[in-house]
């Protein structure tokens, strides 16, 4: 059949409703592209945060008992936090300094014992990252007076530690720019972190 | 129906919700699941004196070429990521060339042996080290039992230091004569000159006692010996400008040091002898002109140039046929001229250059290989089944040996043709001492554990003779660490004391074993009667030297410093020459010889001879992995001619040069070699120089804030970025932030600037390859980095052809006349890279705000908040801005440009960047801020030059000079205020922080008079 012939009035019917059809599934299509494209920056500009993680590590270490109790200082095991950029994970050497002789048979301790003989370090899990474009020194804001804490959060109660802060770009120039409690200030300039 | 009319008038708010919350949703968990997990892997045991995240610096020796200079190497958490030059070694003082610098591309090189092979049913196979040693062992006990052991022959790379004299012992211990050490990127026929005439393989040339050099085809800024040591001499001489040594350079073919000359001889090919027969005074100047083909005039000038300088320094080139007598002569006049013990000083030889066999006693090896007489054959670093031209038959021998050993520790020509690997550490994994300068031992360290599964060559031979009860009881030490640290005064405790430096008192075991008379030399033909139509001018590549740089990929792609050319061999070709043949850049020609034949795009060079072509060596590798592939090999076209020393006579034929059709794109970095008026490379003559006296300011000229030529002041910046700090964007606003020099946070005290000095630049090029190490810049031009969809635009190179190298810093070349293809022009060199405008052209044009002008005076990029639009870069008048077309920086693309292990090397400091993002010079930035926080660490302010960019630090002319140009104690801010101090495109008000000095020409005295 000649679509040609068809009677005038019918097109227009059909024109209007097919566009009103057009107009709908545009906007929705249109607004789940934008939605995918919004996903898709923020997953890949690493915007997106995993503020709350709490992942399972392979040796159940707990702050509180090592923070509070036996009152270690952060740095003795977080050994570089305050000269190197790197806060430093404790070599599994750190852990067996104590734990060959300490609460050996705890079933954690043991699964410690397990690598240290096997001469294997501990996987542990990371929680704590900044995307690659950005550079985090830490012996900078440790010595400035930035507690652990600020940032990290109550990690001396923490008997699985999460993640406390959002580590979004905002968070960090909230700071930067002096709208932290207590206050601290420091340079703002994009090239402060990212290079 | 009604529904659905409803429906038609848009989309309800509801719908909306649903939708965007979906979206959101779907947002949420891909933001959780693009989280991949990954590992903290904490030290088992952390090691001594090390903090992670933080550098360790090595002092340590280069092993790229016979000098041995001096290393510095930065390794942080495990992997040595920099090499720099050791300031304290007295060959390099601080400075490092491409190809040292290179040497980590050897390092981490991809193609790499990861264990020990063994050649099984005709194909080389992974095997143990265990299994690996003892097949050697019982393959060198059969060599013995049967008699062959005194014809064994064992091919080492040359170097300086203890261990070939160790290795000569052990030779000994198994009945084997002494070892070939091979290096066929050195000059043989000048070392052999230099010892006869001056007593030493290798003296220092001082530059700065000179009024007169005259090269007679003597790269010696760029691969004739020691280039580092004299590039400095002859920088530091040069930057005398008043006074300075003119320099003459003879020669077909303008090299990199021939580019730098103030007066180019354009002789024939092997009639460099009559030159220094002129300036001697046994040939008339005519004769001569005559029997090189130059202007008569020309050459008498420098006749009487060379009659009035005293002392001047004649230095001479042995790759060209007929050496032997031009060498002699060139000895003759420095002994007659005063040169002699004052600008050639043997006392402070090059020792690494003594000991080196020529390229003749592997021929005679090879005629012993023929004849079927060498039962074993070991090679070790050496490649010389690539560097001995094919004509010598070194390949082809080497299959008449029943059972090959190669201690290399990268896959090469000479290694694949061997029956068992037994891969070497590379210089940086093992321990070692040389001596480069008499009484001084460099001393060579790990700076990290082993790549690979490789092991030492000097443990393996203590292994194999702690197996053999006949010598067990003489190799009772564990190692060749334990040796070497007996040897060291002091012992283990005088090492720990030297190591930090690097250097120690002491020198090197001798060699005493006798070594093999130098055989009967295959004499060089006369070159005239060569049949041809152009004489063929072979000679090494400046960073790829004999073939050695060749895998490694910032060598490949560092645009050679004479013609700028990238991955590709070309025939260079004088452009008069070319247009009589109808020939023009990119067209296909064949080059056929006695030896061989050969195909390759034109390249029009005008530096040189209109009846020669020249073609580099040292690319179209075999079997040297995947980036040695690229290019052709042009030792295949070189016939056997050996000169009296036995070094191989590089130039010693006529070519035939015919068109073969077709074309092929030249992979070169260069837009034009002119500059149309543009004054990029400016240059002064040395008589309008004002002593250096600072440069005084003209009255009628305005005077306004931020002048970058008249002064830097603190905070200079660009319009756009004060509007958009103030504030925090309040375009109303008086507050200026950050930019205001009185704010708390002192960025606006500072304009980090630099001085680029071009009478001191001899263009070659280390600073490029400091920046790619530096910053994580990716090679682009491998084959397989190509977008495949171009027919002529594939294979090596194909990136670059479309001008996607990334190079932060280019060094532009320019002539200043020669328009006419005459042998009189100027060449200037200048190092481009990103000016870091106070008023940035680039910046204004960012719709995101990726790029903009911070407080303390850099041009930063963001590549986190860039898009991609490139509007930057159009916008650049400088073209410095270099855009991530494809993924080189990510591992999953076929584009990555860092095959594992290549990415260890990847500067921890610098972001690697990803597709789609513009990047460009950040003065490195990183460096920066990592003395910024050192110095808060250490609670003090910065102090004046603490610190220097990747470019400035390599520089072996110490061109570059880095730092603050708001604080006058930075050494920098004498230097912006010199007489010859200029901004490239000042006329577009770009007040840019990158100032360069003039280049200083120093015209022949014959021409002065005419001048005035």
């Amino acid at each position: 059949m000649n679509v040609f012939t068809k009677p005038s009035v019918s097109l227009a019917f059909n024109y209007d409703s097919r566009m009103a059809l057009r107009r709908k599934w545009l906007t929705v299509s249109g607004f789940i592209a934008i939605a995918a494209a919004a996903t898709m920056l923020s997953a890949f500009s690493g915007a997106s945060t995993s503020q709350g993680f709490s992942p399972v590590q392979p040796v159940r270490f707990p702050h509180p008992l090592h923070v509070q109790t036996l009152k270690m200082n952060c740095l003795y095991c977080h050994f570089s936090a305050n000269k190197s950029p790197d806060p430093g994970m404790p070599a599994v050497a750190t852990c067996m300094g104590c734990h060959a002789l300490v609460a050996t048979n705890k079933p954690e301790i043991k699964k410690l014992a397990a690598y240290w003989n096997k001469k294997q370090p501990v996987p542990w899990v990371r929680m704590h990252k900044v995307p690659e474009y950005v550079h985090f020194p830490h012996m900078s804001h440790v010595n400035a007076g930035v507690s652990c804490q600020t940032c990290h959060g109550p990690v001396q109660n923490m008997n699985q530690v999460y993640q406390y802060s959002s580590l979004n770009m905002g968070w960090c120039v909230s700071c930067h720019i002096g709208q932290s409690n207590p206050p601290f200030k420091a340079r703002y300039d994009c090239a402060a972190c990212h290079y | 129906m009604s529904s659905e009319e409803t429906e038609s008038k848009g989309i309800k708010r509801r719908d909306f919700l649903k939708v965007v919350g979906g979206g959101v949703a779907v947002a949420a968990s891909i933001g959780c699941e693009s989280d991949r997990v990954e590992k903290l892997i904490p030290y088992l045991v952390s090691p001594d004196n090390t903090v992670p995240g933080v550098s360790t610096y090595y002092a340590t020796t280069c092993r790229g070429c016979a000098a041995a200079c001096g290393l510095i190497a930065e390794t942080r958490d495990g992997r040595t990521t920099k090499l720099e030059g050791n300031p304290d070694h007295p060959v390099n003082r601080g400075a490092l060339c491409a190809t040292g610098q290179a040497e980590l591309q050897a390092l981490y090189n991809p193609d790499r042996y990861r264990s020990p092979m063994i050649r099984k049913n005709g194909k080389l196979v992974a095997a143990k080290w265990d299994e690996a040693l003892k097949l050697f062992s019982q393959k060198l006990g059969e060599t013995r039992s049967r008699g062959g052991a005194a014809n064994a022959v064992f091919i080492n790379q040359h170097e300086s230091g203890s261990f070939p004299a160790f290795l000569d012992q052990w030779l000994t211990d198994f009945g084997m004569p002494a070892h070939i050490s091979y290096d066929a990127g050195v000059d043989t026929e000048a070392i052999a000159a230099h010892t006869a005439a001056y007593g030493v393989a290798w003296p220092r040339f001082d530059f700065n006692a000179t009024q007169l050099v005259i090269s007679f085809g003597a790269d010696f800024l760029d691969g004739w010996g020691p280039s580092v040591p004299q590039q400095l001499d002859w920088s530091d001489a040069r930057a005398k400008l008043v006074g300075a040594p003119r320099l003459v350079f003879v020669g077909a073919r303008r090299s990199l040091t021939g580019l730098n000359a103030d007066t180019w001889i354009d002789c024939k090919p092997g009639t460099e002898v009559s030159v220094a027969r002129a300036l001697s005074g046994e040939m008339s100047v005519a004769a001569a002109a005559q029997a090189c083909g130059v202007d008569a005039t020309r050459l008498q000038a420098v006749v009487d140039e060379y009659k009035a300088a005293k002392p001047a320094l004649v230095l001479a080139g042995g790759h060209v046929a007929g050496a032997a007598q031009l060498l002699a002569a060139a000895s003759a006049l420095n002994h007659s001229n005063g040169a002699m013990g004052t600008a050639i000083r043997p006392d402070q030889a090059l020792l690494g250059y003594e000991g080196i066999a020529a390229p003749a006693q592997l021929r005679a090896a090879v005629a012993r290989m023929n004849s079927g007489a060498v039962s074993l054959l070991m090679v070790r670093g050496a490649n010389p089944a690539y560097s001995m031209p094919k004509s010598t038959g070194f390949a082809q021998a080497m299959l008449k040996v029943p059972f090959k050993v190669s201690f290399s520790s990268i896959m090469d020509d000479t290694s694949e043709l061997c029956d068992l690997i037994l891969p070497d550490h590379h210089s940086l994994e093992q321990w070692g001492d040389a001596e480069p300068v008499r009484g001084t031992l460099s001393l060579q360290q790990p700076t990290m554990d082993p790549v690979f599964d490789s092991l030492a060559t000097s443990d393996v031979l203590i292994r194999i003779a702690k197996g053999d009860p006949a010598t067990a009881a003489k190799y009772a030490m564990p190692d060749y660490q334990s040796w070497l640290l007996a040897r060291v005064p002091g012992g283990s405790a005088g090492m720990a004391a030297a190591l930090p430096k690097g250097i120690v008192a002491g020198s090197a075991l001798a060699r005493t074993a006798a070594r093999p008379a130098l055989p009967a030399i295959a004499q060089v033909p006369d070159i005239a009667t060569t049949s041809g139509d152009l004489y063929l001018y072979v000679y090494h590549h400046p960073v790829l030297r004999d073939g050695r740089g060749a895998n490694k990929p910032w060598l490949q792609e560092l645009p050679d410093p004479v013609t700028k050319l990238t991955w590709q061999t070309v025939v260079e070709m004088h452009p008069l020459t070319a247009r009589k043949m109808g020939l023009d850049n990119s067209d296909l020609v064949v080059v056929t010889t006695s030896a061989g034949k050969l195909v390759a795009p034109v390249y029009l060079y005008l530096g040189i001879r209109q009846d020669t072509v020249a073609i580099a060596a040292g690319r179209g590798h075999v079997n040297a992995g995947r980036y040695a592939k690229a290019g052709e090999n042009a030792f295949d076209l070189v016939p056997l001619a050996e000169n009296a020393a036995g070094g191989i006579a590089l130039v010693n034929t006529r070519a035939t040069v015919v068109k073969a059709g077709g074309s092929m794109l030249l992979a070169t970095t260069e837009g034009s070699a002119r500059q149309h008026l543009r004054d990029i490379a400016r240059a002064i003559p040395v008589a309008e120089l004002n002593g250096g006296a600072a440069h005084k300011e003209e009255p009628e000229e305005e005077h306004f804030q931020g002048d970058a030529s008249h002064e830097f002041l603190p905070g200079l910046r660009s319009p756009v970025a004060t509007d958009a700090q103030g504030d925090f964007g309040d375009p109303t606003s008086k507050d200026k932030g950050m930019y205001d020099p009185n704010h708390w946070s002192n960025m606006a005290k500072r304009r980090w600037a630099m001085t680029i000095d071009l009478a001191r630049c001899t263009g070659c090029a280390a600073c490029v390859t400091a920046c790619y190490a530096e910053n994580n810049i990716p090679t682009v031009g491998a084959d397989w980095q190509a977008a495949q969809i171009l027919p002529d635009r594939t294979g090596f190179g194909a990136n670059i052809t479309r001008s996607r190298e990334m190079a932060w810093i280019r060094l532009e070349r320019y002539y200043e006349g020669g328009e006419d293809g005459s042998a009189d022009f100027e060449t200037r060199f200048i190092p481009m890279m990103c000016q870091h405008c106070g008023n940035a052209p680039c910046e204004p044009v960012c719709p995101v705000y990726a790029t903009y002008h911070a407080p303390d005076g850099l041009n930063v990029q963001v590549y986190n908040r860039c898009v991609g639009t490139r509007y930057c870069s159009n916008n650049c008048p400088y073209k410095v801005r270099y855009f991530n077309w494809f993924g080189y920086g990510e591992p999953h693309r076929p584009q990555y440009a860092f095959p594992e292990p290549l990415n260890w090397q990847l500067n921890p400091d610098v972001t690697v960047r990803g597709k789609g993002v513009m990047e460009k010079c950040s003065m490195c930035v990183q460096r920066i801020r990592g003395a910024e926080h050192r110095a808060k660490l250490e609670d003090r302010p910065l102090r004046p030059d603490e610190f220097t960019t990747a470019c400035a630090e390599a520089c072996p002319s110490r061109a570059i000079t880095f730092g603050d140009a708001a604080d006058e104690s930075w050494s920098v801010t004498r230097l912006i205020k010199d007489e010859r101090a200029y901004h490239v495109f000042e006329e577009l008000n770009t007040f840019t922080a990158v100032v360069y000095l003039k280049k200083v020409n120093h015209p022949s005295p014959a021409a002065e008079p005419a001048n005035a």
